[in-house]
């Protein structure tokens, strides 16, 4: 069992106007300030560095832009610092926006010096972005998924092929590949990618054997999704297991139940990403920009987020605070309460990764040490027993890329 | 104006690697049509004016209304090529004459400057390409597909757009919409509707050129116009008053009459 | 006066052979071993928080790629760091290869964060770099300077412009800046910008008002180029002072003179700069590719760099140690020798910025150590004395955008 810890980052701001939601490409930059914003970053980096200590495996960051309800503009910039302030969990990047990069040689010499910082610590994931991603960095939406996966390529072959080689693809063009550093981890860092609900994603994943994270807070769908992966990978010829899967959700732990629930709403409140339960998604023409999803995919999105017979969304658009947590949407409460439900989603799901998201939205810096304290001295080490019950390795235990068991960790 | 039932075909034809949807009415000599950004939807009651006079050809350009959208066109240049091509598979006499729409004006540009001896007369209708002294070209894709329309119209209330536009759209429509946009995207995007080196190619055309504005265009301001005016040697111009993007579509008369008064003259 | 302090980083390897000399466009990153790497990087990084703790001013990091001498492929990953593990000091990017950026929006951000998490003490440098710069990056060499300038006004417009905006260039497009992540330092950080011998450079610095570091270890020419900067400005309508200049070179220092030749030596072997006295230039194809500089600069360099009667180059291309250290190119000593020839040098070029470049070539981290100790006791505190005595006021003591003296500073 892999547990990673993740917060979104969020601006937080009291007086932040209902109406400007998520605020994705809504609200000028003239509402940033910057003495706030730096000491937003500092309370986050205190945090991961806290939730290291209490014995998470890895620090999750991850990235959006022109987006308050991410603070991180530049994921690399956050991954640069933990690389050195941080010295036993992974670094686990959720990850880079391949797409939106005119040059992804900066992406393989940056990630390639964080991994050797780090001493092998980096997760290098990869996402196609939203479309607020391409529509900021100005980035042909409509080439999306080809320069998705180019860059891909490109970055695989830079960190395993010695230099110099030459590189003529479609989108990308180099006549002298061979940055002075590779990555610590060989034959590369492993890649992880996460998702809500693209099977074009999932299958493109499974393919490769990189280990997907569902995002998305609902059971069914999630179940859905690893479906998906399952069949691939029998296509492919291997078996995928807990190693392949991951799983990620919103958590609060505190002494007393009523306490739990009283601070835990504030994950619900503030300044939200448009991609929670509830928040206020952005426009369709900004989201999906023409050409960033398939016909197909456009099509089979619809279906999966249609609403019910009783006209809640799957996607539970609508979902309140406790609609979230009466799903395990959300998990919140004592230790002894949130274990059950913890090993509940463990039982329906099987996943080798979870991760869990806390102190976000709305939420205080003392909530959030106060949850992750309890976590690493109460829950954790509890999961772990179940983890090991149920029999769900992570991919530190069984490598996702052979199914062989990890005997000696490259780092 | 007649109420006539409009006399043109509709056909799926396979030219220059593509398979075209093509629009074509009328008699005489040949009149290109290459229509903008948001594609055609129809055989319009501007080209049945134009028919009257000539024989008008109005291709779905490789990715618009039906018409296949192979991966090899990338760019507005690809595309005037392939306009090249298809106009000589097609068989139309050349020299011909030619009215291009927003991006359709800026595909018949460039190819004016690159081929002297392809077009007789060439009008450019609220033409993209060039990006504009004072002001920005609209942004379609910072803003829904719905908004598109109403921001090419001057005249909310006027007939085509009440046909089209200003309704619900059924599924289908709105499917053509999306299509229309993803082929758009694709030539479009960066830089955003305009070439940084047209400008300094437009005094190699030696094609007579007729510039259309609308007063009120909300896409493409018509500071572009001044700017064609100034590169294209001996261009007119005439700027059609209290009129949008679309004036084919939202004064199809005066739009026609503007047009035939140039290539007949 | 600021005093700064830089080490290149290079790849120390003792089996390095001497024909691959500095590595750059060369050496495949098969040599590139990780676990030497992340020893080196971390070393660097101990160094730097040293050199804070002793009493420098300002970091100095900069980048090349493809260059075994300078392992900062990218140098804002060690800014990233520097702005959370230091607390004081400046962190000066020297700096960021502008032209070789297809997307500068990037820039902006990632120096925006860094900005911000350093709370205001970032100075984001900017350079045009050199050939081999633009071939690994497979960026065109003939727009290098067209696009030095459309990224700089682009820096600057988003640093200074609330969003959104949008930015219809030659060389880059954007329909949407509003990135979430401004600079803590108003208007803009201050862009200080490093030069060897283009007078191009030096001239659009001045019409800039930014600060000009003088890399080169020739005192003679570095005056050339100070008189460049003082003319242009009087143009310009501005009288130019200490504050607009700054100057570069090796030091080390010692207990005794002997022990500071002998170890000082090792700065000049190792894997090491093209661009030192001493050192075999790259193939000039890969330096200068066409277009890069105009045939005005190339000209012109070649008159500033031709050997004089002895057959001496003025760059010093065939200087050996000896000869550098007898030119104060090098000023290698105890303590007192070196205060004594600094104080030559300050009285000679009048800087308001002096940088020490130490540590570098072959030299180990215990000699580093050593030196920057002595530094920070002796040699620093010395030279604050005659800067006040010489009136040598650097750029946080009078503002070289004004010339008025700071008063209370942004961070």
């Amino acid at each position: 069992m892999f547990i990673g810890h993740f917060t979104e980052e969020p601006w937080q701001k009291e007086d932040w106007p209902v109406e400007w939601g998520s605020g994705v490409m809504a609200v000028s930059n003239a509402e940033y300030d910057p003495v706030r914003a730096s000491n937003l970053y500092h309370r986050y980096i205190d945090e991961k560095v806290y939730a290291e200590e209490m014995g998470f495996d890895g620090i999750m960051v991850n990235e959006h832009h022109s987006a308050p309800f991410c603070m991180n503009g530049v994921a690399n910039v956050k991954a640069s610092i933990l690389a050195r302030v941080t010295n036993k969990a992974k670094i686990l990047l959720l990850g880079n926006i391949l797409p939106i990069h005119d040059d992804p040689l900066w992406l393989a010499e940056s990630l390639a010096m964080i991994d050797v910082i780090s001493r092998g610590r980096l997760i290098p994931g990869v996402v196609r972005g939203g479309g607020s991603e391409s529509l900021t960095h100005n980035i042909p939406p409509h080439y999306n998924r080809e320069r998705f996966e180019e860059a891909h390529d490109f970055l695989i072959k830079t960190w395993t092929t010695p230099g110099p080689f030459r590189w003529e693809g479609k989108h990308f063009h180099y006549r002298y590949v061979n940055p002075w550093a590779v990555p610590y981890q060989k034959p590369h860092p492993p890649i992880w990618v996460p998702g809500t609900s693209s099977r074009e994603t999932v299958e493109w994943c499974a393919r490769h054997r990189y280990p997907y994270i569902m995002l998305a807070s609902q059971i069914d769908l999630t179940q859905q999704m690893y479906q998906v992966y399952y069949d691939t990978a029998r296509e492919v010829g291997y078996e995928a297991g807990p190693q392949h899967l991951g799983f990620m959700f919103f958590f609060h732990v505190e002494e007393t139940e009523e306490r739990a629930i009283e601070v835990g709403r504030t994950l619900t409140q503030g300044v939200r990403s448009p991609y929670d339960p509830g928040a206020q998604r952005p426009k369709p023409w900004i989201a999906g920009p023409p050409g960033i999803a398939t016909k197909s995919a456009r099509a089979l999105r619809r279906k999966m987020t249609a609403a019910d017979s009783s006209g809640r969304t799957r996607a539970g658009a609508r979902a309140t605070f406790e609609d979230q947590v009466a799903t395990h949407g959300m998990v919140v409460g004592t230790p002894d309460s949130v274990i059950p439900k913890v090993r509940y989603i463990l039982e329906q799901l099987r996943p080798g990764t979870i991760i869990f998201r806390t102190g976000d939205g709305a939420m205080d810096h003392e909530s959030q040490m106060r949850t992750l304290k309890l976590m690493g001295e109460e829950v954790m080490p509890k999961l772990r027993e179940i983890a090991d019950e149920l029999g769900l390795p992570g991919p530190y235990d069984i490598d996702p890329m052979t199914n062989e068991p990890v005997t000696a960790m490259a780092s | 104006m007649t109420n006539s039932p409009a006399a043109f075909t509709e056909e799926t034809v396979d030219i220059a690697g593509i398979s075209v949807q093509l629009r074509s009415g009328g008699s005489g000599e040949p009149l290109l049509v290459l229509h903008g950004e948001l594609g055609v939807p129809d055989w319009l009651e501007a080209h049945e004016l134009l028919a009257r006079h000539y024989s008008v050809c109005v291709p779905s350009l490789p990715g618009f209304g039906t018409s296949s959208f192979p991966d090899w066109l990338m760019s507005v240049r690809d595309l005037s090529a392939w306009v090249n091509w298809f106009v000589r598979e097609c068989g139309l006499a050349t020299p011909l004459n030619v009215v291009g729409f927003s991006m359709g004006g800026w595909i018949a540009a460039e190819l004016a400057t690159t081929n002297s001896a392809l077009f007789s007369k060439m009008v450019l209708v609220g033409a993209a390409g060039l990006k504009p002294r004072e002001g920005e070209i609209w942004d379609y894709f910072l803003n829904s597909a719905k908004d598109a329309f109403q921001q090419s119209f001057h005249d909310h209330e006027s007939a085509q757009y009440l046909k089209y536009y200003g309704r619900d759209w059924t599924p289908d429509e709105a499917e053509q919409v999306e299509t229309n946009r993803e082929a758009a995207i694709r030539y479009l995007w960066r830089p955003y509707m305009h070439s940084v080196t047209l400008p300094d190619l437009l005094p190699a055309i030696a094609t007579p050129t007729l510039l259309v504005w609308g007063r009120q265009d909300g896409i493409v301001p018509i500071s572009s116009c001044e700017l064609y005016q100034q590169g294209i040697a001996n261009a007119q111009v005439a700027v059609m008053e209290d009129c949008g993007h679309m004036p084919e579509m939202e004064k199809p008369e005066e739009f026609a009459n503007t047009v035939l008064g140039f290539l007949k003259g | 006066m600021f005093i700064g302090h830089f080490t290149e980083e290079p790849w120390q390897v003792p089996d390095w052979p001497d024909e691959w000399g500095t590595g750059i466009h060369k050496v495949s990153n098969a040599e590139y071993d990780p676990y030497r790497a992340a020893n080196l990087y971390n070393r660097y990084l101990d160094e730097k928080i040293y050199a804070e703790e002793v009493g420098f001013d300002g970091l100095m990091v900069n980048e090349h790629h493809s260059a075994p001498f300078c392992m900062n492929g990218v140098a804002n990953v060690q800014a990233s760091i520097l702005a959370r593990i230091t607390t004081k000091v400046k962190i000066l990017l020297l700096g960021n290869i502008l032209p070789i950026h297809d997307d500068p929006l990037w820039l902006a951000e990632q120096l925006a964060m860094i900005d911000v998490i350093s709370r205001g003490r970032l100075i984001p440098g900017i350079v045009r770099g050199s050939g081999g710069e633009s071939i690994s990056h497979n960026i065109p060499p003939h727009y290098n300077r067209e696009r030095f300038e459309e990224a700089h006004d682009f820096l600057i417009k988003t640093w200074t412009t609330p969003g959104p905006f949008r930015w219809e260039g030659k060389h880059f497009h954007y329909r949407y800046v509003n990135p979430w992540a401004v600079p803590y330092h108003k208007p803009h950080p201050p862009i200080w910008v490093p030069g060897t011998s283009s007078r191009e450079t030096v001239e659009w610095c001045a019409r800039h008002r930014y600060p000009y570091v003088m890399l080169s270890t020739q005192l003679e020419l570095t005056r050339e180029m100070f008189k460049i900067y003082y003319e242009t400005a009087e143009e310009e309508g501005y009288e130019a002072g200490p504050q607009h200049m700054g100057y570069m070179f090796f030091v080390h220092v010692e207990e005794t003179k002997a022990r500071a030749m002998e170890v000082g030596r090792t700065l000049t072997q190792g894997v090491r700069s093209p661009f030192d006295p001493g050192v075999q230039r790259p193939i000039p194809w890969i330096m200068s590719p066409p277009g890069l500089n105009s045939r005005k600069a190339v000209a012109l360099r070649r008159q500033m760099t031709a050997p004089d009667a002895t057959g001496k180059t003025r760059a010093g291309a065939l200087a050996s140690f000896e000869d550098q250290v007898a030119t104060r190119g090098m000023i290698v000593g105890t303590p007192e020798q070196c205060v004594e020839d600094i104080r030559y040098i300050m009285d000679y070029l009048r800087p308001g910025i002096i940088i020490f470049r130490t540590g570098d070539g072959a030299m180990d981290h215990e000699s580093q150590m050593r030196t920057l100790k002595l530094m920070g006791e002796e040699v620093l505190p010395a030279m604050r004395d005659i800067a006040k005595e010489l009136g040598l006021p650097g750029p946080y003591e009078v503002d070289p955008a004004t010339n008025e003296p700071v008063t209370a500073l942004a961070s």
